[in-house]
């Protein structure tokens, strides 16, 4: 079903692939709110605290038990990182690895635009293509950067939200990215501020990019650099990351949702049915 | 150079439109008309260049030129509008980069689609030739290069029959609406942002209706008389976008393009808004006209020279979103934008006819 050209596995998603299903054995739950929680590839390590937030993920865990399919539509960022280590492919491969009864379906779409005009509408009409279980949704580095006021932004946000929950659909949210100029940006903090509310409120997880990026530029950098500076290189890293860190955060939520409860026993065969209502 | 007039009025206003709309965020946004219908200045747009080929493919008594002349107009016109593309793009990706690098901010790469093309340059560049890769805001221009590209069969059925054109073009725009039809984004994932197999009813609909309107005394009649009605939809899309009121997506009835306000497919409802629109306000400009004084002349000048200042008001919305994200945006700020921005556009209409007219290059 997913329809790209197949690319060596690189090292990278070998060694996430070992720490993804050590996650979803069943680790996760104690370990999500541990500082001690296995981590990821050495280059995107971050605390759990200041990675992700967690909440239940009911449509996928359903999807999942029931049909061993899980459909996620990836909203935002650029997807060709290098082709074969692009976010939606890595993203797959990680959660292909980590749940090896799974068909993980990725369609990856581009959301231009600013969600507090327009883009919310886009969502919708994406959202009716595609009907996923799942959407990821990278949100707010666009609203930020046309200097969107913040409140309708997230008002716009948590609009958008509530309607893919009240169609059963899960979110989750990926709050801008991080770089050195906007650390003490005020309305660039609200943004961010306004994307981890908006989790919170509806109860969905939220991979804390902004937090997690500032967690990695603050840790003493060795090796690699990068010809244009250090916030390229950050950058860089952030982009690579975004993969590893998204199904963290997911298979998190998902070892925290309880199991959807089993239809109850059909009725025999022989005994006339019942129409509903 | 000729004269203002209400095709040039309305185009010239159409990209201020655009241009205003093309800064998100910024103040006056919500003082265009965008803001208060279904429908928006794109459609206006392609509707008048439709309207314009009509004009363009005929000398002044109205005796249409020969076929060939016409197909060879429109495809010269094509590679120009192709050629304003690849240019817009390659200077607004390097606006991006360059923003990015003198600003020491990586987040700027990532504006509006242009991270592709950063970090895959490589399939990017061919998308970018193909124009199957776009930015998010320059997506009206490859919408364009089809149209003009596939005008001159539009033009050339419609000689043989208007009704025949008209039927074909909305047959298409049917199906297309019904089977999801849409040309693919590459690289990444996605489809046009203007579907072209939609779009193209509303460029056949402005060539149609331009020759009815020179040609039938009933078909000025009845948009007199129709103009209540089209006062009504206006009203009624006022109402909409302002309570806010639009189909969900995802509970109405399949084929579910039918029923939403998507701007990528023109939808219907957005068809018919346009439509209103065009009944309620196409007697406008002969009453205002007189009124405006050199507001006439500047919009017209703006119009007649619509891809140059379309393409120099798509890297000057562009700049304009980057001095709002480095300033912090704000009401003066966006004055300064808005206010550059406009003698920027007039400024580039007169550079242009000024070097038409000191230049003056064999016609087409």
């Amino acid at each position: 079903m997913v329809r790209r050209m197949a690319f060596p596995q690189s090292t990278e998603a070998a060694r996430m692939r070992g720490i993804v299903v050590a996650l979803c054995l069943g680790i996760v739950p104690a370990a999500a709110q541990e500082a001690g929680m296995p981590a990821p590839s050495l280059e995107c390590r971050v605390p759990g605290s200041q990675l992700y937030s967690v909440a239940g993920l009911a449509a996928a865990k359903a999807a999942l038990e029931e049909r061993h399919v899980l459909r996620i539509l990836a909203i935002g960022g650029s997807s060709a990182p290098g082709a074969s280590a692009s976010y939606p492919v890595k993203l797959e491969a990680a959660l292909e690895q980590a749940m090896p009864h799974v068909d993980v379906v990725i369609d990856h779409r581009g959301l231009p635009g600013e969600i507090a005009s327009g883009a919310a509408e886009r969502l919708r009409s994406l959202v009716a293509d595609a009907e996923p279980d799942l959407v990821v949704w990278q949100v707010g580095t666009h609203d930020a950067i046309a200097r969107v006021d913040p409140t309708a932004f997230a008002e716009a946000l948590d609009e958008s939200v509530a309607w893919l929950k009240s169609h059963g659909i899960d979110v989750v949210l990926v709050d801008p990215l991080y770089t050195a100029s906007v650390a003490t940006d005020t309305d660039y903090n609200r943004i961010v501020d306004g994307v981890r509310d908006v989790a919170t409120r509806e109860g969905v997880p939220l991979v804390r990019r902004f937090e997690a990026l500032r967690y990695l530029a603050g840790r003493t950098e060795k090796g690699e650099g990068h010809i244009l500076g250090r916030q390229f290189r950050l950058n860089d890293l952030g982009l690579r990351c975004m993969a590893e860190h998204v199904a963290l955060t997911i298979s998190a939520s998902l070892a925290r949702t309880p199991a959807p409860v089993p239809p109850k026993e059909t009725p025999a065969l022989t005994e006339p049915q019942r129409a509903p209502g | 150079m000729r004269e203002p007039n209400a095709i040039d009025f309305w185009r010239g206003f159409a990209l201020i439109t655009i241009f205003i709309n093309h800064i998100p965020g910024n103040t006056f946004e919500r003082y265009t008309f965008s803001q208060y219908g279904i429908s928006d200045a794109a459609e206006l747009f392609v509707f008048l260049a439709g309207w314009s080929i009509g004009i363009a493919t005929r000398t002044r008594d109205g005796t249409p030129e020969p076929r060939w002349r016409s197909v060879v107009r429109m495809l010269a016109r094509t590679v120009e509008v192709y050629r304003a593309q690849i240019t817009v793009m390659l200077l607004a990706l390097a606006i991006i980069a360059g923003a990015a690098l003198l600003l020491d901010n990586p987040l700027i790469l990532e504006w509006h689609n242009a991270g592709n093309f950063f970090a895959d340059p490589i399939q990017s560049v061919c998308g970018m030739a193909l124009l199957t890769y776009q930015l998010g805001f320059f997506n009206i221009l490859p919408l364009y290069v089809v149209l003009i590209g596939i005008a001159p069969i539009i033009v050339v059925i419609a000689r043989v029959s208007r009704v025949l054109a008209l039927g074909l073009s909305f047959a298409l725009y049917l199906a297309s609406l019904i089977l999801d039809w849409n040309l693919p984004s590459w690289p990444g994932e996605g489809t046009w942002f203007f579907d072209p197999y939609c779009w193209q009813l509303l460029l056949t609909l402005g060539f149609v209706l331009q020759d009815w309107n020179r040609t039938s005394p009933a078909f000025g009649r009845w948009t007199r008389r129709l103009m209540p009605l089209g006062v009504v939809i206006v009203i009624v899309g006022i109402t909409l976008s302002v309570l806010d009121i639009r189909p969900d997506p995802l509970t109405v009835p399949e084929p579910r393009l039918l029923f939403t306000f998507e701007k990528s497919y023109l939808t219907p409802a957005r068809l018919v808004h346009f439509l209103g629109v065009l009944l309620a306000f196409s007697p406008l400009y002969a009453l205002i006209a007189p009124r405006i004084g050199w507001i006439v002349g500047f919009l017209s000048g703006l119009g007649r020279n619509s891809l140059a200042v379309f393409s120099m008001g798509s890297l000057l919305s562009l700049i304009g979103q980057l001095i709002r994200f480095q300033t912090g945006g704000g009401l003066l700020v966006d004055m300064a934008v808005a206010g550059c921005g406009l003698v920027a556009l007039g400024i580039t209409a007169w550079f242009v006819e000024w070097r038409s007219r000191r230049a003056p290059k064999p016609r087409a």
